[in-house]
């Protein structure tokens, strides 16, 4: 029996529970008037079909887990275990074997032992879903029926039922908090472990990046300094991206909003949003296939030396136009939180429309700007695969945009392919550096909300 | 002019600032340079919205121009003659086993020999490697084949394609003229690419497997994030006490809608795979890590939908005797799901376009199957377009294109039914 088939079976059992109980609930409270009714007769219903399928299913989870260890012992105590070997590997990779093979998941067996195993895995394994699968049917029935037995006009069903609905929500929204500890918690661990290999300030300000090395048995010394990582991220995040984003995305909200005419701009606007819908990956694409050889040629007819073809000039150039969107629809925000007496009395002054942007709506719309700048920095650095498919591999300082650079994120997934070997330095880097993108975003956008919430004040 | 600057003269203290001369060449000339900086501000931001604009017209012409060729192939009007041939059939078995029986049926030999004699000693060169399966197909639909010469038109190898579609390599050129003169070239519409999985060959590769993946993996992310999120949302916003729980609560989805996605791909990766031990690969872990990313996108939506719902409709059923789930359930959520569901669709096309996540679980494994089900290895759209852009054949470029244009026309159905919803049931209370 599949665990899909039992489930089915509970569900339909607190579908006949809804069904039997809202009826039995009419035709109760039909005869006791209705002022004597506590709750609608569909509350009885679900009040019944809760307790059929709730406490089931969760015997049902707690039983999927403790079910392998219990066969696993059957298993172990079979006639056929007594010939395995006593070493904990050899043994472990019969047994997962044999497994596999009994659940279908592999059909051959490397190891001739595990045929014999199959066998008794497989009788194990149908007795304990059995037994499982039965113990859940009679506990949904039982609890059922306890909870049918319950249904009279004066039960208070509906706020029994509304309760658990309640928690539901309660528990919802909980996840949030669950996936912000599991992150951090996540983190946090594996950089702990990395850092008990590599001390954190080499990490940290160490000038010299190659993992691979490391993880060739040169030792962990000199292979992971972070830093020339950190400067790629900041010079094509941070730098070139923001060199474009900002005074395009700033002069198209300052255009969008106090030039065009209504009509251009309702269809101007959309099509700015479009950039930021765009996949990056479709954004990565075009940089390596477009972008970075129409730059590399340039560089090399100008005559700068160093020219690759994965240069940072070719990432951070996509990125901006990415960001543009973000930096826009920011300083749209801020300029129109701009109050209206200031922008007339410039312009009553005899000021031109644009004297009174660059002299009255900028400077007032300042802090806003800045927090959007800043909370589009905190993306392009979390930015992945644009820098993965256009930047390069190269740990390099450089000044030199058309140079290679490489980044956090883009490290980050070099690491994490390959091999999966979770104890060697060089995957764990992965956490580690995974945790200073964190924080760093983190900060940015709390400091970003700082300002912007600060701003907005000032004018309210 | 001059009586508008008078009233200084009303001041006690005398100056010697002679009144303005309005008319004059130096003012005239200075209004001139002023309006002239307004107009060349003006022109500036213009010039910021074309260029952008210019840019995304310029990478969807790009991809359009590339992609439209990975939609077409070229075929080759292959002769083969199964009697000559090193064909190894037994034509009785053909209706038993048909598969096993050509599978062990030397068909490669077949499509080498019959090259070989049609277009000279380098004839295999310009056939794919998905010619076996055209010759399959047609020996399945019609065994009568076998006994004498016909003509199967088969796919182009690579550099033939590329060199029939636009430009390849000298020998290619070469070697398409001579098919063109014996006019055994042929373009048509690529079916295979909508059908296929990916494979080695940029002759035969597909999209299906990526797509099937994908639709698996935002199926799984649809029904996590979906209730999770419009539960919280309600949560937050109809029953939460103002207390530090709740602030925490409302802080960890703010900064979760911030965190880069790489980082949930970490988190997929420590938790799902292993602390878990989920399947690697697998639409299932796939879906789970995008449903925590997409889940506050539906909160935050969603906040703000039944943010939008008057407080009357609340008053109104709570004061006929409704119960606090009852307002909420009957009728607040009804009239705040048209939001809700425009929050959920753009958060969903997030989730679609997204690659680097997915990447940290795994699902970049070169899977030449579609998956069967949420714990079968797969991969997804843009993984797929990643994969393939890495790839050093040349004929993969306008298969990448092909693929984007794909996963595009799928954002933009949904991002246009976002709008639709959004403009349809926009209610002005």
């Amino acid at each position: 029996m599949t665990g899909m088939m039992i489930v089915m079976i509970i569900v339909a059992l607190a579908l006949i529970g809804w069904i039997v109980a809202r009826a039995r609930a009419t035709r109760l409270g039909i005869e006791a008037g209705r002022l004597a009714t506590n709750s609608r007769p569909s509350q009885h219903g679900w009040y019944v079909a809760l307790w059929t399928a709730l406490p089931a299913l969760a015997f049902l989870a707690v039983w999927a887990n403790v079910m392998p260890s219990l066969v696993l012992d059957s298993v172990l105590t079979s006639p056929a275990a007594q010939s395995l070997p006593a070493d904990d590997f050899s043994r472990g990779a019969i047994l997962s074997e044999a497994g596999a093979i009994a659940s279908g998941a592999q059909t051959a067996a490397f190891n001739p032992q595990s045929m014999s195993l199959v066998e008794p895995y497989r009788a194990a394994y149908g007795r304990y879903s059995t037994i499982g699968a039965v113990l859940a049917a009679i506990l949904a029935f039982a609890c059922g029926a306890y909870a049918f037995s319950r249904v009279r006009p004066s039960f208070t069903a509906r706020n029994r039922v509304e309760r658990v609905v309640m928690w539901t929500l309660l528990l919802a929204s909980l996840i949030a908090i669950i996936t912000t500890a599991g992150i951090v918690a996540s983190l946090l661990f594996e950089s702990l472990r990395f850092f008990s290999m590599v001390n954190p300030l080499d990490f940290l300000l160490g000038l010299k990046w190659s993992p691979q090395s490391a993880a060739m048995g040169y030792g962990n010394e000199d292979a992971f300094g972070a830093v020339p990582l950190f400067w790629g991220t900041i010079f094509i995040g941070a730098i070139i991206a923001m060199i474009v984003a900002i005074p395009l995305g700033l002069m198209s909200a300052i255009y969008l909003t106090q030039y065009a005419k209504p009509r251009t701009r309702k269809w101007m606007k959309p099509m700015l949003e479009v950039l930021a819908g765009v996949p990056t990956v479709v954004y990565g694409y075009f940089a390596a296939l477009t972008v970075a050889p129409a730059l590399r040629n340039l560089a090399a007819g100008i005559g700068i030396p160093g020219a690759s073809s994965e240069s940072a000039l070719a990432a951070g150039l996509v990125m901006g136009v990415m960001i543009i969107p973000f930096v826009s629809s920011m300083a749209d925000d801020s300029i129109a939180a701009v109050p209206q007496s200031m922008r007339d009395g410039s312009l009553a002054m005899g000021a031109t429309t644009s004297e009174t942007i660059r002299r009255v709506l900028i400077p007032a719309a300042l802090p806003g700007v800045v927090g959007g700048v800043l909370l589009a920095v905190s993306r392009a650095i979390g930015e992945t695969m644009i820098v993965v498919m256009a930047a390069g591999l190269a740990a390099n300082m450089t000044l030199n945009p058309f140079a290679s650079v490489t980044t956090v994120t883009t490290q980050m997934v070099q690491l994490l392919t390959g091999d999966q070997e979770f104890d060697s330095a060089k995957t764990l880097a992965a956490f580690a550096l995974g945790l200073v993108l964190f924080i760093v975003t983190l900060l940015l956008n709390i400091v970003a909300l700082r300002v912007v919430k600060k701003y907005r004040e000032a004018y309210e | 002019m001059s009586e508008a600057v008078l009233p200084m003269s009303a001041t006690p203290v005398a100056t010697s600032r002679a009144p303005t001369d309005w008319n004059g060449e130096a003012m005239r000339r200075r209004i001139a340079l002023r309006y002239a900086a307004e107009r060349r501000f003006r022109l500036l931001g213009l010039c910021a919205v074309l260029i952008s604009a210019g840019f995304l017209a310029f990478l969807l012409i790009s991809m359009g121009a590339n992609g439209a060729r990975g939609f077409m192939s070229t075929q080759i009007k292959l002769p083969v003659d199964f009697p000559r041939s090193p064909i190894m059939i037994d034509p009785a078995m053909l209706s038993t086993n048909p598969d096993q029986v050509l599978a062990n049926a030397n068909l490669p030999q077949v499509i080498e020999s019959s090259a070989q004699a049609a277009f000279g000693k380098d004839g295999d060169d310009y056939i794919s490697s998905g010619a076996v399966a055209a010759l399959r197909k047609a020996i399945i639909a019609d065994p009568g084949i076998l006994t004498r010469k016909v003509t199967i038109t088969v796919p182009a190898s690579a550099g033939i394609d590329l060199a029939a579609k636009s430009d390849g390599s000298e020998a290619d050129e070469a070697a398409v003229v001579k098919l063109e003169q014996a006019r055994a070239l042929s373009t048509g519409f690529n079916g295979g690419f909508l059908t296929s999985s990916d494979g080695t060959d940029p002759t035969v590769v597909g999209i299906w497997g990526a797509l099937k993946g994908s639709l698996l993996t935002m199926a799984i992310t649809l029904a996590l994030s979906f209730p999770i999120g419009v539960f919280a949302a309600l949560y937050l916003e109809e029953y939460a006490p103002r207390n530090r729980w709740t602030d925490i609560i409302e802080v960890s989805i703010n900064n979760l809608a911030a965190v880069p996605s790489i980082i949930f791909g970490l988190l997929g990766l420590a938790i799902f795979l292993n602390m878990m031990h989920l399947p690697r690969s697998a639409p299932l872990v796939g879906g789970m890590t995008l449903a925590l990313m997409t889940m506050p996108v539906i909160v935050i939506a969603g906040r703000n939908a039944i943010k939008a719902v008057p407080p009357s409709i609340r008053d109104a059923a709570l004061g006929i005797g409704a119960s606090p789930i009852q307002v909420v359930f009957h009728h607040v959520l009804p009239l705040a799901l048209p939001g809700i569901l425009t929050g959920t669709i753009i958060g969903m096309a997030r989730a679609l376009g997204e690659t680097a996540p997915l990447l940290m679980i795994g699902m970049r494994a070169f899977v030449a199957s579609p998956p069967g089900g949420i714990t079968d290895p797969a991969t997804v759209l843009p993984v797929q377009i990643f994969l393939w852009s890495d790839e050093v054949g040349k004929g993969f470029i306008e298969k990448t294109s092909a693929a984007i244009i794909v996963l595009l026309i799928f954002l933009l159905t949904m991002n246009s039914i976002a709008i639709y919803l959004r403009n349809k049931f926009e209610k002005k209370w």
